[in-house]
């Protein structure tokens, strides 16, 4: 084996290492971090699924801190195309069942629709409403109540 | 069960003219098809009710005590009857004869009965029963059946209790409807049943995985559809009786709310196209054929009257959730409620003339009904707990709803004109979603 093929297989495996890398790997700031940190795959799809989104009774449009949480999301998203990710619309209990059904489809897709413009692709992203089947925090106060009006994050790779 | 009638139907104008008698000095029969109002008003401490008698049987049947029971346990759900206590009758309810000259009026007028029921046992296992008006000592209708069971003892009291209920009213079909209902039968598992309104024949229909609500019967009776929402996505449920299968249909945009059978058995359901839930049609292979209801908000819960001209459901379109209705033919809209901040699962009367639908108050929502002829709104339910999913029975009379009153939830009947609510027995587990269809 010749100098210069030995510096091709060199290379070759140099690049391979680098692409696995890249698929597995990323650098995307951790909620709550400082800066930028390393996730693996598996941590992403665990960061995905924290911090659900909250609404105001009866809506759904989004507020500060829901855009500024998405936004982190979205570039973990698209660091790592190989995680899909299902939202899902939920409602506290004072609303009526297929009112709800359909409010919480409305949540879940007012999410989507930000997550799509922040570039993230469509193919990583599906709706899934519950309406308020299955409350967060049992409880009929606005405490319980605030915390049920939600967006969940269902990741997987 | 029914071998067929063989007396001559009697004359109804003279019955209602009798009964009428003796509240009102006049009283219009009632027209066929057409709910006599007079019968069916509000019952309150004051209100006029039907008193009718039933004879103690005469001969020898099989199933004679448990028949009785069985038209007694029927009877007690109209509101506007009572069954007079036999020992409150001079003479009691023995009689010597169950029809012809014989047959003793006078006892019955001195308890200022109405109405006289007998029963007559040809033998081991067919009967006879019959209907009078007592004051006239007018003969109403009679019929005989056949009682080869036991099991056929709750059918034979349904079909007696209808043509009662019809040769007062001028509609019986309560007695020959099934409710389906959602029934909570596990941690994220819901199934569809049917029960009798009176109870009874309690049937699983369902066992697939997730949440099946919102069941809708046909009007041939032959399906019955439901929305079905597992861990993955939301799904329209079809239920054949021929085959006794469930089909689980998925619709691009994940989202079947609410479904409902247009009177040509094509299907109303609320989907996604991308924006908002919106009302489709879906033609009789269950694909989606057009919108019907597509506003700029929320789009939910169709229902529709018997004639297919008239849908009400609940939209957003004005911020709240509140009730329309929209004419098929011409597009018109119109909004049906006024008051409250959030009105929602609407159900029109088959005769098109109601409206009942569930308003949010403080300590839960509540049965209304608007009166779609006058635009009055009459309160129905009055809890405790949360009552909710109203839905019109076939004869636009009863109502069946669901309710948290007594902890759990649970299906109740009551009335367009409200009055006590009566619990359907539905077993174990939460029970909602009623909707109503008629025995084939």
């Amino acid at each position: 084996m010749n100098r210069f093929t030995r510096l091709t297989l060199l290379l070759a495996l140099v690049t391979a290492l680098f692409v696995m890398n890249g698929c597995t790997v990323g650098q995307v700031a951790k909620p709550g971090a400082t800066g930028s940190q390393t996730l693996t795959e598996t941590q992403a799809v665990e960061v995905l699924r924290t911090n659900p989104v909250y609404f105001a009774y009866d809506r759904y449009d989004l507020d500060t801190a829901a855009r500024n949480d998405l936004r982190q999301k979205s570039d973990i998203l698209k660091q790592f195309p190989r995680i899909s990710m299902q939202i899902e619309g939920h409602c506290d209990e004072r609303g009526t069942e297929e009112y709800n059904l359909a409010l919480g489809e409305r949540r879940a897709r007012a999410v989507y629709d930000y997550l799509l413009m922040l570039g993230v692709p469509a193919s990583q992203l599906s709706t899934h409403s519950y309406g308020k089947m299955y409350p967060a925090v049992q409880g009929n106060s606005e405490a319980a109540w605030s915390k049920n009006r939600r967006a969940e994050f269902n990741a997987s790779r | 069960m029914k071998s067929g009638r063989f007396l001559r139907r009697g004359v109804l104008p003279a019955l209602l003219l009798a009964c009428f008698s003796l509240f009102a000095p006049v009283a219009a029969p009632a027209a066929p098809g057409a709910l006599n109002d007079k019968f069916l008003a509000p019952v309150t401490p004051v209100a006029y009710r039907v008193q009718a008698a039933l004879a103690e049987p005469l001969g020898e049947g099989r199933y004679s005590r448990e028949l009785q029971q069985a038209i007694l346990h029927n009877l007690s759900f109209l509101p506007f009857l009572e069954i007079l206590d036999p020992a409150a009758i001079p003479g009691g309810v023995r009689l010597t004869a169950a029809s012809g000259p014989e047959l003793d009026f006078e006892r019955f007028r001195l308890s200022r009965a109405d109405n006289l029921i007998t029963t007559l046992w040809i033998n081991s296992r067919q009967v006879e029963m019959r209907a009078f008006e007592v004051l006239g000592g007018r003969f109403m209708f009679g019929s005989r059946f056949d009682l080869p069971d036991s099991g056929s003892v709750g059918d034979v009291a349904d079909e007696f209790c209808a043509q009662f209920m019809e040769a007062l009213t001028g509609r019986g079909d309560f007695f020959r409807s099934m409710i389906t209902f959602s029934r909570k039968d596990g941690p994220r598992k819901s199934d569809i049943w049917v029960v009798k309104p009176t109870g009874g024949e309690l049937r699983q229909i369902t066992n697939i995985p997730g949440d099946s609500i919102s069941p809708a019967w046909s009007h041939d009776g032959r399906f019955i559809v439901f929305g079905n929402i597992d861990s993955k996505s939301h799904a329209l449920g079809v239920w054949d009786a021929r085959s006794n299968r469930v089909q689980r249909l998925r619709f691009p945009g994940n989202t079947v709310i609410g479904p409902c059978f247009m009177p040509d058995n094509k299907v109303a359901v609320s989907l996604t196209d991308g924006r908002n839930p919106s009302i489709f049609l879906l033609d009789h292979s269950f694909r989606k054929e057009k919108p019907l209801i597509n506003s700029s908000g929320i789009d939910v819960s169709p229902s529709v009257e018997a004639s297919g001209e008239k849908m009400v459901y609940t939209s957003s379109r004005m911020g709240n959730p509140h009730i329309f209705m929209t004419d098929l033919k011409t597009g018109a809209t119109l909004k049906i409620s006024n008051e409250g901040t959030y009105n929602t699962d609407p159900s029109i009367s088959p005769d098109g003339t109601l409206v009942a639908f569930a308003r949010q108050m403080g300590g839960g929502h509540r049965i209304f009904v608007h009166d779609l002829r006058t635009g009055r709104e009459t309160q129905v339910t009055f809890g405790p707990g949360s009552d909710e999913q109203p839905e019109f029975a076939p004869d636009s009379y009863f109502i069946a709803f669901a309710s948290t009153r007594s902890g759990g939830r649970k299906i109740y009947l009551t009335t367009r004109h409200g009055g006590e609510a009566r619990q359907v027995d539905t077993g174990r587990g939460d029970s909602s979603f009623p909707a109503w269809g008629l025995r084939k």
